[in-house]
């Protein structure tokens, strides 16, 4: 799992290496540190970090390893990575099919947000539509593909999908 | 080394004349040369053992006068009595049932003869039936003219990558598909228009079905996947999709994304596929016009990108003269005693 701390830290020499230490000693991976020299407040600078930890047990013994350091942790959130699959359809795709598929997509389990655009072609009944749809594991793109396709199948819709996650 | 040439239209006097180009380069680095003792059109052939001038068998099949006497018998029965080490077959696909291809390749491996060609059909359809009868009767059936004209796509992977395991393939197979696409993105124009412009340039049959239901793609797809994942597969297994029904609109929404629609060939452990997607700019696959590019994942090598110029009279005649030298190599290592 992946989390992203806001870290004050006192502006003396040999801080940050106080800061990150606990995260390599726990077994975490560093993914990311934002160090901000110039947002001082009391006698403390602002870092931020981001990183991977094994798992609870782990990231407690960070945030004690922390306290005993001095080091003062202002916010800490998760963060999930998501992966954004990407899908064309060309078709006739009328207003309720189209809710179909968006409903039945944003039921799918690990499905985190899903962004539509179409246009209606000029002079066809074709209409192209482009889905955006972000998941939380890679896996689930392969359900969302598999449904995608036996629609698109089922409808006579040209799908065309992106290159993968 | 003896050739036979059968087929000798466009790809036969393009190797005709690569043979002519290249015959001091042959005899200074292998000391031998091509000779050409036999060609065959669809209706008349030419035969010397003492060698056949390449040049002036292009000019006699330019001023439309055939290659010389009309054929009495099929080629394949003129083979069997030919005498020759190499049949170079490059008569055009036939991609229902690969024929004349096939026959003429069969009957030169049945001989123990070496066969290069350039005529997808029998490895689309019958590669593992002709492979295997090459390996029992000890010889070699190379095609690096089947995919990718002169991209040296196949003889890199079975060559120069033998020790690597290709884990998966994808690659824009086909130029005139590509040449489609990029003008439909790069000028907003729609698909017949464009289709128009591909015919009157010559990069379009005039029934261009052959190129734009992804039936050429899925011909090469399924030779790549036999001869270089090891598969056996046929282009019946390829899943296929083609280009006709991409709207401008459809590319217009693409490229809001940042990404170009490509006829992609695709083969992982999940199966083989010619299908357009969506590739983002900047990916090795989004490429413009009429190129060809094959872009493969290995177990050591790790991603590995080969472009090139996918069709024409040269292009194609450097992939098999690619083979021929091939051949040339083996040949003197079998002479040094160093191939055991």
């Amino acid at each position: 799992m992946r989390v992203n701390v806001d870290l004050r830290l006192k502006d003396v020499p040999g801080q940050l290496i106080k800061a990150l230490e606990p995260i390599s000693l726990n077994e975490g991976n560093i993914v990311g540190v934002v160090h901000n020299h110039d947002l001082v407040t009391g006698g403390r600078i602002s870092v931020n970090v981001t990183f991977e930890y094994k798992d609870q047990r782990a990231l407690d013994a960070i945030s004690s390893a922390w306290k005993e350091r001095g080091v003062e942790v202002v916010k800490m959130g998760e963060i999930f990575r998501t992966y954004a699959a990407e899908y064309l359809l060309v078709g006739d795709l009328t207003h309720a099919i189209l809710r179909t598929i968006t409903e039945s997509i944003e039921g799918m389990e690990g499905v985190e947000t899903m962004d539509l655009q179409y246009s209606l072609a000029t002079g066809t009944a074709d209409r192209s539509v482009l889905l955006v749809v972000s998941v939380r594991e890679r896996e689930r793109v392969r359900d969302i593909d598999s449904y995608l396709g036996a629609m698109s199948e089922r409808h006579d819709f040209l799908l065309i999908r992106g290159m993968g996650v | 080394m003896r050739l036979a040439l059968v087929g000798f239209g466009t790809v036969g006097q393009g190797l005709a004349e690569a043979v002519a180009m290249k015959k001091d380069l042959i005899y200074d680095r292998f000391g031998t040369e091509l000779r050409i003792v036999a060609a065959f059109d669809s209706r008349t052939y030419a035969m010397d053992p003492r060698g056949l001038k390449p040049l002036e068998l292009v000019a006699r099949k330019q001023a439309g006068k055939g290659l010389g006497r009309t054929r009495p018998k099929s080629v394949a029965e003129m083979l069997r009595e030919l005498d020759y080490d190499v049949l170079v077959e490059m008569t055009p696909t036939n991609i229902e049932d690969a024929e004349p291809g096939y026959t003429n390749i069969r009957t030169a491996l049945e001989c123990c003869r070496d066969v290069v060609t350039s005529n997808k059909g029998p490895l689309a359809l019958r590669f593992r039936t002709l492979d295997e009868l090459a390996r029992k009767n000890g010889v070699e059936l190379r095609f690096e003219a089947t995919v990718g004209g002169a991209t040296p796509i196949i003889n890199l992977s079975r060559e120069l990558l033998m020790a690597e395991k290709v884990e998966s393939m994808k690659g824009i197979l086909n130029g005139t598909c590509n040449f489609i696409l990029s003008r439909m993105g790069e000028e907003g124009l729609p698909f017949e228009y464009v289709l128009k412009e591909a015919q009157e340039m010559g990069y379009a049959e005039a029934d261009p079905s052959y190129d734009i239901d992804g039936i050429d793609s899925a011909s090469k797809l399924a030779i790549l996947a036999n001869a270089i994942m090891g598969m056996d597969v046929t282009y019946h297994d390829v899943r296929r999709t083609g280009i006709r029904r991409i709207t401008q609109e459809a590319v217009e929404l693409a490229a809001k994304e940042r990404k170009v629609i490509r006829l992609i060939g695709e083969v992982n452990g999940e199966g083989v596929e010619v299908a357009p997607r969506m590739v983002p700019l900047g990916h090795p696959l989004a490429i413009s016009g009429t190129l060809n590019v094959l872009h493969m994942h290995t177990d050591l090598a790790g991603a590995i990108t080969v472009v090139g110029r996918g069709a024409g009279r040269k292009e194609t005649a450097s992939a098999i003269m690619s083979d021929l030298v091939g051949l040339l190599k083996r040949n003197a290592c079998l002479l040094n005693g160093r191939v055991k």
